[in-house]
């Protein structure tokens, strides 16, 4: 492979005459490199639970067999080259993404049969043809994907011949069409929409043809597009991204070369260094972002410095600031993933934000705030569920002294709301597990009815007042522990009554314990009773989350 | 009439029926790390499923292509068969059905290519009863009634040890919804109309086992039955012989192809049946 990055105007070669075999041979040399550049990007687009393996890979397959059967040809015959190609993309195609790409190779090179070259109109005739074909290799079309691409090119270059007759002007227009067409994809294909992405197939075309731009503009065809961007594009810190493991660090750089930037080379030493690179310009200055892994921390900095003037550093240490983002008991409650109208709708109610969490996760509709000390209204029961778009409402009160009030939220709406009469926070999470949230509402009621007896709830808190309830003897300031809402234990440390709970649980049996740690239980404090917990139940499964629940140290399910 | 069977390596039908009736596997494609692999031909399942949690990037599957397709149904031809069913994976999960379309265009109407809406065995049940009818001497237009009816009686149910494959599959919309994935958890989902369903989730092996169970005992009678697992073929036996349940054919234990196991992940439990 070695199309580029020789860069050098082929516009020339292309703008004054048609073009022969040899010509779309390098094309589509340009075509599959510069797809196999953005391949990832394309991958990436691949949230439409169709195509078999990802799009990007699909296609570039697809591409590079079609490259294949016309790699060591010297046929100078337009008509019989483009033939050769579409045997090759046919042979090689993969995925759905592939076939519909084959089908349209198809169509170009029935299109431009026996042609020795071809000329604009010849190549507007074959996208049409492409088209065509491209349509009819699929059973059922659907719109905002690749086909639709293809359709809008197809209509482009029709309307455009009247425009212009010069094949490098035609591609130029193409591209633009390409561009827009994948980008209104997702007002086409509401799945596409869902997601927020374009369509993966339709992106790829885009490449396709965007690499032969490339091309003939002699522009770098094996360095993504994606990776030079506008300035003003690129934030300073990109809180949000992946981080892949190893890579601790962010760090960006402004700097002003004291030369003209040689990219590829550029971007070759940065790779030696981390990954996520992303280069952006702007009045001459270049901002460059890396994640590295601690060693490399002040490499891209030494390296930059060594180009031009370095005038603003930033490092973020990125591990830590993940740890940051999914943790914490001073956040807000966290994002809920809307439910689908008609769907069966969880209200959950929940003492701490940490537990918020966890039930998000798990798919509740909404969360009410409240526990032991803080029960809610049912007027704040029935505000989290009226606005929602269905009328299948279930609530999970999660503490005894909530259900009551929950009982009375049914009473006063007009949907159907059901209580299921969790009274601790492992019952509510259990029953949790049973929504299926598009089945029978009354069977996934019996069911939540069904699994809140499966697990064990252990609860540690400290004494509020002295006092004697069912043979146990608490002085205030002491640590108690509850099983099941009964009072079993009263000691003077965590660890002891962490224990006893378990013990009176018969933890031993189960196989499974989690903790939620309470917003007042110093953090050091968890990895001991950890191991001493492990130590004494060395066949459980022991899981820690941060549950932030005040007042309770820890909230235990055993199952 | 002479019929042969096509389908793909997702359907997981034993090697001894392969032998006994004109059934031909396409395999599919899995990649690791940038090298393409045949479907149970160059990589053991026990190993892929050993390895696949450290497999890094996590591998992608693919179809065979058109061509190959193309060149299987023109040998059976050749063969002498007559007429070919070419049934595959569910089109909502896979490009096997279209690619296999695709190839069978050129053969006018003596390929006909059929979406089972299932995976592995749901598929398998599919194609032996299809094949076993025909060897009977079943008419093409019987052996279409069979392939349809199994189709509506087929069921897969399964627990997945984690949701993070089909997660990361990108192919079920409701696993990519739960990105924040808390608690470890393991899902339930059921195979139907072509599509992946979710049935909640358990966090325990031994619940899990048990709602299983349940799952498989509500179907009432049944015809076949497949115990399904990605190496961990200790509880499927266990599974089987802690179900008292009668079938007519002895029920077999798979360990299940690595294409649809790459998007599943290791330790998983299921079962496919054909409900009476």
């Amino acid at each position: 492979m070695s199309a580029n990055p020789q860069i050098h105007n082929h516009q020339d070669n292309l703008t004054h005459k048609e073009i022969n075999g040899q010509d779309l041979k390098k094309l589509v040399e340009a075509s599959l490199t510069w797809l196999r550049t953005n391949q990832q990007i394309v991958n990436s687009l691949n949230v439409f639970p169709v195509p078999d393996g990802d799009t990007g890979t699909n296609m570039v397959l697809t591409m590079q067999a079609a490259f294949d059967e016309v790699k060591d040809s010297s046929e100078e015959n337009l008509g019989e080259i483009a033939h050769t190609i579409a045997h090759g993309a046919l042979m090689g195609a993969r995925g759905n993404s592939g076939v519909i790409l084959s089908q349209i190779w198809r169509g170009f090179a029935r299109s431009v049969d026996n042609l020795p070259t071809m000329d604009t109109p010849n190549f507007v005739k074959a996208i049409t043809v492409a088209r065509d074909t491209a349509y009819k290799g699929v059973v059922r079309p659907v719109e905002g994907t690749i086909l639709t691409v293809i359709k809008d090119l197809a209509s482009k270059a029709e309307s455009a011949l009247d425009v212009t007759d010069n094949l490098v002007s035609m591609l130029e227009l193409l591209v633009e069409e390409a561009n827009a067409s994948v980008q209104r994809t997702p007002e086409l294909l509401p799945v596409l929409k869902e997601a927020n992405v374009v369509d993966s197939g339709g992106k790829g075309l885009y490449f396709i043809f965007d690499g032969m731009l490339r091309y003939i503009n002699g522009e770098v065809l094996d360095v993504t597009d994606a990776k030079v961007k506008p300035l003003a594009e690129m934030a300073l810190a990109n809180t949000m991204e992946q981080i892949e493991p190893g890579q601790d660090f962010e760090v960006v750089v402004d700097f002003r070369p004291q030369k003209e930037l040689d990219l590829s080379i550029f971007y070759d030493n940065l790779e030696q260094m981390g990954t996520s690179i992303q280069v952006g310009e702007g009045d001459g200055i270049y901002r460059m972002h890396i994640h590295v892994p601690t060693e490399n921390l002040y490499k891209p900095i030494d390296y930059t410095r060594d180009l031009g003037v370095v005038t603003k550093v930033a490092i973020e240490n990125l591990i830590d600031q993940m740890e940051n983002q999914q943790g914490g008991c001073n956040r807000t409650q966290p994002t809920i993933t809307p439910i689908q109208p008609g769907h069966i709708a969880v209200i959950a109610v929940s003492p701490g934000v940490g537990i918020s969490r966890v039930f998000a996760s798990l798919g509740v509709a909404a969360i009410v705030e409240g526990g032991q000390t803080m029960n809610p209204s049912t007027q704040e029961i029935i505000h989290a569920f009226e606005k929602l778009p269905t009328d299948k409402i279930i609530i999970l009160p999660n503490n005894k002294n909530i259900i009551l009030t929950a009982k009375s939220a049914t009473e006063l709406s007009v949907k159907k709301v059901a209580v299921v009469p969790t009274s601790s926070i492992p019952q509510g999470l259990t029953a949790m597990m049973r929504l299926i949230p598009s089945g029978d509402f009354d069977s996934v009621i019996d069911e939540m009815n069904a699994a809140i007896e499966e697990v064990q709830t252990g609860e540690i808190t400290i004494a509020t007042r002295s006092v004697e309830i069912d043979g146990v003897e608490v002085e205030e300031g002491q640590v108690i522990g509850l099983l099941n809402g009964k009072l079993v234990l009263s000691t003077s440390s965590l660890d002891e009554a962490c224990l006893g709970i378990l013990e009176a649980a018969h933890a031993q049996d189960y196989e499974l314990i989690t903790l939620f740690y309470g917003a007042d239980l110093p953090k050091k404090d968890i990895p001991i009773l950890e191991n001493l917990i492990q130590e004494k139940y060395p066949d459980q499964e022991i899981e820690i989350q941060e549950g932030c629940q005040p007042h309770y140290y820890l909230i235990i399910s055993i199952e | 009439m002479n019929i042969a069977f096509v389908t793909d390596s997702t359907a997981d039908i034993p090697g001894n029926y392969l032998d006994q009736y004109p059934i031909h596997v396409v395999p599919n494609i899995l990649m690791i790390k940038g090298k393409s692999f045949e479907d149970g031909k160059e990589i053991t399942r026990e190993a892929f499923y050993r390895d696949l949690p450290n497999i890094k990037p996590s591998p992608t599957t693919g179809t065979a292509s058109i061509g190959v397709y193309q060149q299987l149904y023109e040998k059976l031809f050749q063969q002498g068969f007559q007429y070919i069913f070419s049934i595959h994976a569910s089109k909502l999960l896979s490009g096997i059905y279209n690619t296999a379309k695709s190839a069978a265009q050129s053969f006018y109407e003596r390929v006909q290519v059929i979406d089972s809406q299932q995976l592995t065995l749901g598929l398998g049940f599919q194609v032996l009863a299809a094949a076993e009818a025909a060897a009977r001497g079943a008419s093409l237009e019987m052996v279409q009634k069979i392939i349809e009816d199994v189709r509506k009686r087929a069921r897969v149910y399964a627990m997945l040890d984690t949701l993070e494959y089909v997660r990361r599959s990108g192919r079920v919309s409701w696993a990519k919804a739960r990105v924040s994935n808390l608690l470890r958890i393991k899902p339930f989902i059921e195979l139907r109309y072509g599509n992946v369903l979710s049935l909640g989730v358990t966090r325990t092996r031994k619940k899990g086992i048990e709602q299983l169970k349940k799952f498989l005992l509500s179907l009432g009678p049944i015809e076949r039955l497949a115990i399904l697992h990605t190496n961990a073929e200790m509880d499927a036996i266990e599974f089987l012989n802690n179900i008292t349940i009668e079938t007519p054919m002895e029920p077999f234990i798979v360990n299940v192809n690595t294409v649809i196991g790459s998007h599943v992940g290791p330790n998983g439990l299921g079962f496919a049946t054909v409900i009476k």
